[in-house]
């Protein structure tokens, strides 16, 4: 997939500005961002159901919109099935708007049903069916045209941890299975086990993008774990500390780039009782804040 | 061509499996034969009792002729009028009329065989037949009178005071029959049948999109297809629905005609012809004014996100179908007038006035295949616009566009 230069706007709002993004064919993407940064306006786009006010966007090679979509599987962050319908006819029917025939999707929806936990809830209406469950069916129906490429829009929210863990299992095994995976999220946990590379957008433009790893390394690898007992508060106040995370039993702490961190556990040492000194790389989690949380700054400023 | 197939069926099998459905198609039919039948039945009984009434003779000497003529008065064998004997003055009369134990007077005034004038006193005046009954048996009464002073025979003056009876005989192109208000009440139940069949159908087009809007379907589907396809689809598959309803009911109506060419006139029921033209313009004009209709309804399920909402932009869109609905009774009195032919020509009138006219008398093959291009026009520019409006509004969520907006909506997508 490649976007190249994408911006939309409504109503005079600019929801994506000048967007760029590529994704190679088998990995996986995650799209990164706070509520309201572009993140669904740019999947729309993707899937063609809206169109760019300008820019170019190709998916496996095409146009969006065109042709390559019955070989993606796309699940909206609004989820959207037929109230009244039975399950298995509403996913029957999904398939069949994405080109497959139905005898073609009712054989391998069986199999569907089972892996997600639905067996015996075909003949089911989609109204009786718990959050969850239609959470999982939304996930089928996205999937079950066998689509090269799957695009889900907060594929983990709304799932119950067990379920959580399910989806991400069943994810991974689509792309082992050599599929392209693009999701949007704001679950670092879940972006970080999955993805191989993101891009970070805030407010419709793209802060940064790249492998997790690369990101990560650019971040610098200057980060450090500490666990103490004692008042720690001074930690903030050394030399070459650029930033404090508390995580209660252990706080996390970035070094500004050169700063040594044998210094910073020599310090610590002498004043704390220390348990635990680790050099890390940065949480996505914590990219995601700094950048975030720096461009809002900025566009104050 | 696969996928709008798709959205069709599932439109179809939704609306086909539904009780309303089998509810509706059934009881459709019922309601047609009573609607026709029972004004029929209820009309010829409910004058039901015979008045009660009294002569009061101030010429003098027509009292007792008068009374034997008015007993003479029958309607379906029964006598219409109950004579109160004996003499009385106007003022006990009238309070006997005021509280009720009688229904009313005929007053002979003394010039009533001169001049030929009488008065009839009642709390009821507006009985048409029955005063018609009434004005017969004086006429009678008079005339019978005169023929005697002018010296013919009693024994003759019955025969030639003979009654006419009219019979009305409706000539179509399939031959004479009788008919009294059968025609009339058939036109006028089927019409109403479109009107409320066009309705009911494109209400139903109506739901079905802001459903697919409130439940957030129309995502998913507008990532497979591309909006056209889903808008046809869903005309056509709530259209089939609809066909096959009507296509039941006009099979129990070509049933009913044909009952009603054997045993019904003999049995005594007021039926009338059943034309294959009626019945097949029955189903054109359903499906004229079922695609011209649902395909507004469409758009306009698209533009809101409530039905409360759609109600206000539901009202100028079936203006014309309530309008074509008022000019049925000019339409029916005179369906040749230059007014009914230019009115049926209106297309958002035709689907109605149209058959309406057809129903009475058939109007020249000319007019009719120039009302039914005019509309099939109508149709494909109501359908532009519409799906237009339609691919905006079905992923607008929020505040209700205005007027304005949903014409950007047409101009720029």
């Amino acid at each position: 997939m490649r976007i190249s230069d994408v911006s939309k706007a409504y109503a005079g709002l600019v929801a994506v500005r000048e967007l760029s993004l590529g994704v190679a064919r088998g990995s996986v993407f995650g799209l990164l961002g706070p509520n309201g940064a572009g993140k669904t306006t740019t999947l729309r786009m993707v899937m063609g159901i809206i169109g760019p006010d300008s820019g170019v966007i190709e998916v496996l090679g095409r146009p969006a919109g065109g042709s390559a979509r019955d070989r993606i599987g796309y699940m909206p962050e609004e989820r959207g099935l037929y109230p009244r319908m039975l399950l298995e006819e509403q996913l029957l029917f999904l398939a069949e708007l994405k080109g497959t025939p139905r005898p073609e999707a009712a054989r391998r929806l069986p199999a569907w049903l089972e892996r997600l936990g639905l067996s015996g809830w075909g003949r089911r209406k989609v109204n009786e069916l718990s959050k969850g469950m239609q959470q999982k069916a939304q996930f089928i129906a996205s999937v079950l045209h066998e689509p090269e490429v799957l695009i889900l829009d907060e594929p983990m929210s709304g799932l119950d941890p067990v379920g959580a863990n399910l989806m991400r299992d069943v994810l991974l095994e689509l792309s082992r299975r050599g599929k392209t995976l693009i999701l949007s999220s704001h679950q670092m946990e879940t972006v970080e086990r999955l993805c191989d590379s993101i891009a970070l957008i805030n407010r419709g433009v793209k802060l940064l993008d790249g492998s997790v790893a690369d990101v990560k390394r650019r971040h610098g690898r200057n980060s450090v774990v500490l666990a103490f007992e004692g008042d720690g508060a001074f930690l903030g106040s050394l030399p070459g500390v650029r930033r404090i995370s508390d995580s209660g039993r252990y706080v996390e702490i970035q070094l500004t780039e050169g700063t040594d961190p044998q210094g910073l556990l020599r310090e610590a040492a002498a004043r704390l009782r220390v348990s635990r000194f680790e050099l890390v790389e940065p949480s996505l989690h914590d990219i995601f804040i700094e950048r975030v949380t720096g461009d809002a700054d900025g566009a104050s400023a | 061509m696969r996928r709008l197939a798709a959205v069709a069926r599932r439109e179809f099998l939704e609306r086909v499996r539904s009780k309303a459905f089998l509810f509706g198609t059934i009881l459709g039919p019922i309601l047609l034969g009573a609607l026709m039948l029972v004004p029929g039945l209820v009309m010829s009984k409910q004058r039901g009792k015979a008045l009660r009434i009294a002569v009061l003779d101030s010429a003098g000497s027509l009292k007792a002729d008068l009374e034997q003529a008015l007993v003479r008065q029958k309607d379906d064998a029964d006598a219409r009028f109950v004579l109160r004997p004996g003499a009385a003055t106007r003022e006990t009369l009238e309070a006997e009329v005021r509280e009720g134990r009688l229904d009313g007077y005929v007053h002979l005034p003394s010039a009533t065989l001169q001049q030929s004038v009488a008065e009839y006193y009642g709390q009821n005046v507006s009985n048409v037949l029955d005063l018609r009954l009434i004005d017969r048996a004086v006429e009678e009464t008079l005339i019978a009178r005169r023929l005697s002073g002018a010296g013919v025979e009693p024994g003759r003056i019955q025969e030639l005071l003979k009654p006419l009876e009219l019979k009305t005989i409706r000539i179509t192109k399939r031959g004479a029959r009788e008919d009294r208000r059968g025609t009339f009440l058939l036109s006028v139940t089927l019409m109403m049948m479109l009107y409320t069949t066009v309705l009911m159908w494109g209400q139903a087009v109506l739901s079905g999109v802001i459903e697919e809007k409130g439940s957030r379907v129309v995502e998913v589907i507008v990532s497979s297809i591309p909006t056209s396809q889903l808008f046809a689809g869903k005309l056509l598959g709530v259209g089939g629905a609809g066909l096959t309803q009507l296509l039941v009911w006009t099979l129990s109506l070509a049933l009913l005609g044909f009952y009603a060419a054997g045993a019904g006139t003999t049995a005594g029921l007021d039926l009338p012809e059943i034309s294959p033209l009626l019945l097949g313009s029955f189903v054109v004009f359903f499906l004229l004014g079922y695609f011209l209709y649902a395909a507004m309804y469409a758009a306009i399920g698209a533009a809101v996100n409530t039905i409360q909402e759609a109600q206000n932009l539901v009202f100028p869109v079936l203006t014309p179908l309530v309008v074509g609905v008022m000019f049925f009774p000019a339409v029916i009195q005179s369906p040749d007038s230059r007014l009914s032919t230019a009115l049926s020509l209106i297309p958002p009138l035709t689907p109605l006035l149209m058959f309406l006219r057809i129903s009475v008398v058939a109007p020249p093959a000319w007019q009719i295949a120039l009302s039914i291009l005019l509309t099939l026009a109508t149709i494909a520019g109501v359908v532009w616009v519409a799906s237009r409006i339609y691919r905006v509004g079905i992923l607008m969520y929020g505040k209700r566009p205005t007027f304005p907006e949903i014409l950007r909506w047409v101009r720029h997508s």
